[in-house]
């Protein structure tokens, strides 16, 4: 980057953890502080391969079911509520792995991913498939791209939420096929109608085993006769029509405008002149660095809300605050519930919302009562070995935050003496709601 | 079945999607677009009953000159001197006293015989014929989730109390919203002077931080600005019997449900279908005290609830529907309870109803399998009351359906 000046140095390191990862580990921020950005980045962005492979093979795991007994038995019951047993820990698990991650920049694009190709647990009911497709978001997380899309079109999960097993050569379904060009590789309006029944047609004869979220091609259900797809016409496999889409500069362009609105501005459109050369090759991590290092990243214009969850992991990650380890985990991820964000269960296949959206009185309520109960949670002992008079400093450092305004840093001090008081009211402020 | 509650039922099957993506709303939110968008006096509003377990309908309107009912039924009936007299042949149940003085006062439409062509007598398949109106189990949505398809979009403009949106309000395109219970929680005391302090505008503050800080202060503003109808004094749930009824899903507390929607209705909320839910109608066993406690409550709720709406001037507005999945069966079973029947009674009660005896009683002489006949299929009385109150495309919604229940509605 060109020669930032220390304030914009620090804009940037404060959005270097908070939005390539989910907040800083106690001293992290000093410490980056001290190292400045372009050594802060560089040690965050490329993170040792063989600390990501062991987030994913973390020790917890999802088992099969197998077949579902005959409905009205009570070990249809059973088994109805083992399936709710295994969601909960599996969203439990995550949100651990989001907080204990030595890993953030890889768990957060995973995060991305799950936002990107949105995939609800609500409708399958089944926790194996989504793990397994969570697992696939890890291993591609800043990886190829078209290999990427090529893998999520034989994710049982995303099939079976966009009704691909229902899309067969005598009864063509479009769902997969819109959703494949409008929200996962190209955008809206850069592909025609016609395109869309011709995709659907490439991707008949797949079906999906709902409990595993095994797929499997069926040729007897497939359309094998030529289409044409964006001026091609020829007879396309599912993954020679992918590498079509995703070799388009449409895809480009869409890819960064979508990191674009998740890592920079969700209110600012990706600027025209942006560079896309840096994602040619379809290199996830490419594109994600260019951003990183571009003087957007320090441009004090693109303010970012933080989403519920990474509002309430930060926070987590801050304070030694493991969301298995509290009294009632489940009441974290009830919180989350009604700041409508719970992992594995997006309201749509659009994805979450961003921006004013999280910014309602309802959220601030439900904020408050979710602070209150990662206050108790809290590891304090740190932030109460500090005089009073440097505490609202500390928690700036502590936290990750740019800056304080006058109006907060006057609310903070006059709580400056107790200090469950004090983090709660920081953690709400405006500028930790609001990522400067 | 018994020891499923519905929110559970809700969370294990076909509801599950959609009870997990629906809007949930809170009470600021309502007040506050009661404030800044009130409903217009004189739209009419819809607050559907839902009577989980399966009502007895034969011990609501009762058959009293009938002396097939008392030999059938000789531990669980009424005597005629204790039934509130309608006509010749059928009284309320006499816990019924608040609906038989709307009764009188011609705002009570008892359509009787209600139910569909081969009854269903599981709880969750014929309740989720009856919230779907589609007699396939391969329809996702309710029929007022269907009508919610059809209005602007607006999380606001149909609501269901409780946390779980029943299958009821899901529509295929969008959904009712729900409001869990449990009232007004803002900040007070030093929270809310912190707050109020965390909210003040800040100097050369960022739109994203700036508004961050208003949603605070809006937070703070609604508790203390909020109108004073919300203010009122918490209303206390009624007790009910806890045993008798099993429990086959519903809300425990339909008073403390109708206070609030009472409120919100008076108040302006810019919302016209309410569902609101009571529980515990499912009496296999010892059944006389427990159905005519929750009948009673019914008939207590309800016509509490139309009395508080009358200073608002919203109550004219207001039409009410009351059903459950089925009625009982004709005769007690060995523990004096009744087992899942067919058809029942469903009331319409409001001011803008055409009191009066609706379809036909089904015969007690004339049983299939010990269960009475269906005498007017409950999708008349939805596409009425979409046509004449919600002033709705009924064909559209309930796939064509033909059927009316004539004169049911005052002409407006």
């Amino acid at each position: 980057m060109a020669t930032p000046t220390k304030d914009q140095e620090r804009l940037a390191l404060s959005r270097l953890f908070h939005r390539n990862g989910f907040g800083p580990l106690p001293g992290e921020f000093e410490s980056a502080l001290r190292d400045g950005f372009s050594k802060s980045a560089y040690k965050f962005l490329i993170q040792p391969s063989d600390s990501v492979i062991s987030s994913q093979s973390s020790s917890f795991s999802v088992e099969e079911l197998g077949k579902r007994p005959e409905p009205g038995t009570f070990a249809n019951t059973e088994y109805m509520i083992t399936m709710r047993k295994q969601i909960k820990d599996m969203t439990i698990w995550w949100l651990d792995l989001m907080v204990t991650t030595q890993t953030p920049y890889n768990e957060k694009m995973t995060w991305f991913w799950h936002g990107h190709w949105a995939t609800s647990v609500e409708k399958g009911n089944f926790a194996l498939p989504m793990f397994k497709q969570n697992q696939t978001f890890r291993k591609y997380a800043l990886g190829d791209f078209a290999a990427f899309s090529r893998a999520m079109y034989n994710d049982g999960a995303l099939q079976f939420w966009l009704d691909g097993q229902e899309n067969t050569a005598v009864a063509p379904n479009e769902n997969l096929s819109r959703e494949f060009m409008e929200l996962f590789t190209l955008g809206v309006n850069r592909y025609t109608e016609d395109d869309v029944k011709a995709l659907a047609r490439v991707f008949t004869g797949m079906q999906v085993n709902r409990g595993n979220g095994n797929t499997t091609f069926n040729p007897k259900r497939h359309d094998s006769s030529p289409v044409t797809l964006l001026g091609t016409t020829k007879s396309f496999t599912a993954d020679e029509a992918i590498d079509l889409l995703t070799s388009r500069e449409d895809c480009a362009r869409f890819i960064a405008e979508r990191m674009w609105f998740r890592f920079v501005s969700s209110e600012h459109a990706l600027p025209s002149d942006f560079d896309l050369s840096t994602f040619g090759n379809r290199n996830i991590a490419e594109l994600m660095r260019s951003i990183t290092f571009s003087p957007y990243f320090y441009n004090s214009n693109y303010a970012l809300v933080k989403s519920p969850i990474e509002w309430c992991v930060g926070v987590c990650r801050a304070f030694g605050i493991i969301p298995s380890q509290v009294r009632n985990p489940q009441q974290i991820v009830n919180g989350l519930s009604k700041l409508a964000q719970v992992p594995f269960n997006p309201p749509n296949v659009g994805g979450w919302p961003a921006g004013e959206l999280w910014l309602t009185s309802a959220a601030a309520q439900f904020r408050l009562n979710l602070a209150n109960l990662l206050v108790k949670s809290a590891s304090l002992k740190d932030l109460k070995s500090v005089s009073p008079f440097q505490r609202v400093q500390y928690l700036k450092n502590h936290l990750g935050v740019y800056q304080w305004s006058k109006r907060t840093e006057d609310a903070l001090t006059s709580a400056k003496s107790d200090p469950e008081r004090l983090l709660l009211l920081a953690i709400n402020s405006p500028e930790y709601v609001v990522g400067a | 079945m018994d020891t499923i509650s519905r929110r559970r039922f809700l969370a294990l099957t076909g509801g599950t999607g959609v009870a997990a993506a629906a809007n949930i709303l809170n009470l600021n939110e309502i007040a506050e677009a009661a404030i800044t968008r009130p409903l217009p006096t004189g739209t009419p509003i819809l607050v559907v009953v839902t009577l989980y377990g399966g009502n007895d309908g034969l011990n609501t309107v009762v058959p009293y000159s009938d002396s097939q009912y008392y030999s059938l039924r000789p531990e669980i009936s009424y005597p005629p001197e204790k039934v509130l007299k309608l006509d010749s042949d059928l009284g309320l149940n006499p816990a019924m006293t608040g609906i038989k003085s709307l009764w009188d006062k011609k705002k009570v439409a008892i359509i009787r015989g209600v139910g569909y062509p081969n009854s269903d007598h599981s709880h969750f398949t014929s309740m989720a014929i009856w919230q779907s109106a589609e007699r396939t189990q391969s329809t996702k949505s309710g029929w007022l989730g269907r009508w919610v398809d059809t209005q602007p979009e607006d999380p606001m403009v149909a609501i269901n109390l409780g946390s779980v949106l029943p299958p009821l309000l899901v529509g295929k395109k969008r959904s009712g919203s729900v409001l869990p219970l449990g009232g007004l929680i803002t900040p007070t005391g030093l929270l809310a002077r912190d707050c109020a302090r965390l909210s003040l505008p800040a100097q050369g503050e960022g739109t994203l931080a700036a508004r961050a800080a208003t949603s605070l202060r809006n937070l703070l503003n609604i508790s203390e600005s909020v109108s004073p109808v919300l203010k009122a004094p918490a209303p206390v749930a009624s007790d009910l019997p806890t045993v008798n009824g099993g429990n086959a899903g519903g809300d425990n507390n339909l008073s403390q449900q109708l206070d609030l929607v009472a409120k919100l209705v008076a108040a302006g909320a810019p919302t016209r279908v309410w569902a609101v839910s009571l529980g515990g109608f499912d009496t296999h066993a010892n059944e006389a005290n427990a159905q005519s406690e929750l009948i009673g409550i019914v008939s207590n709720s309800i016509t509490r609830f139309l009395s508080q709406l009358e200073p608002s001037g919203r109550s004219k507005d207001v039409t009410v529907l009351i059903y459950s999945e089925f009625g009982r069966r004709v005769a007690a079973n060995a523990s004096a309870g009744t087992d899942h029947g067919t058809s029942g009674p469903v009331f319409v009660i409001g001011d803008r109803v055409q009191g009066g005896m609706y379809g036909e009683q089904p015969s007690l002489n004339n049983l299939y399998k010990g269960d009475l006949a269906v005498t007017t299929d409950f999708r008349d009385i939805y596409a009425t009351l979409l046509e004449e109150v919600l002033k709705a495309p009924a064909a559209q919604i309930l796939n064509g359906w033909k059927g009316r229940v004539n004169s049911l509605l005052r002409k407006q």
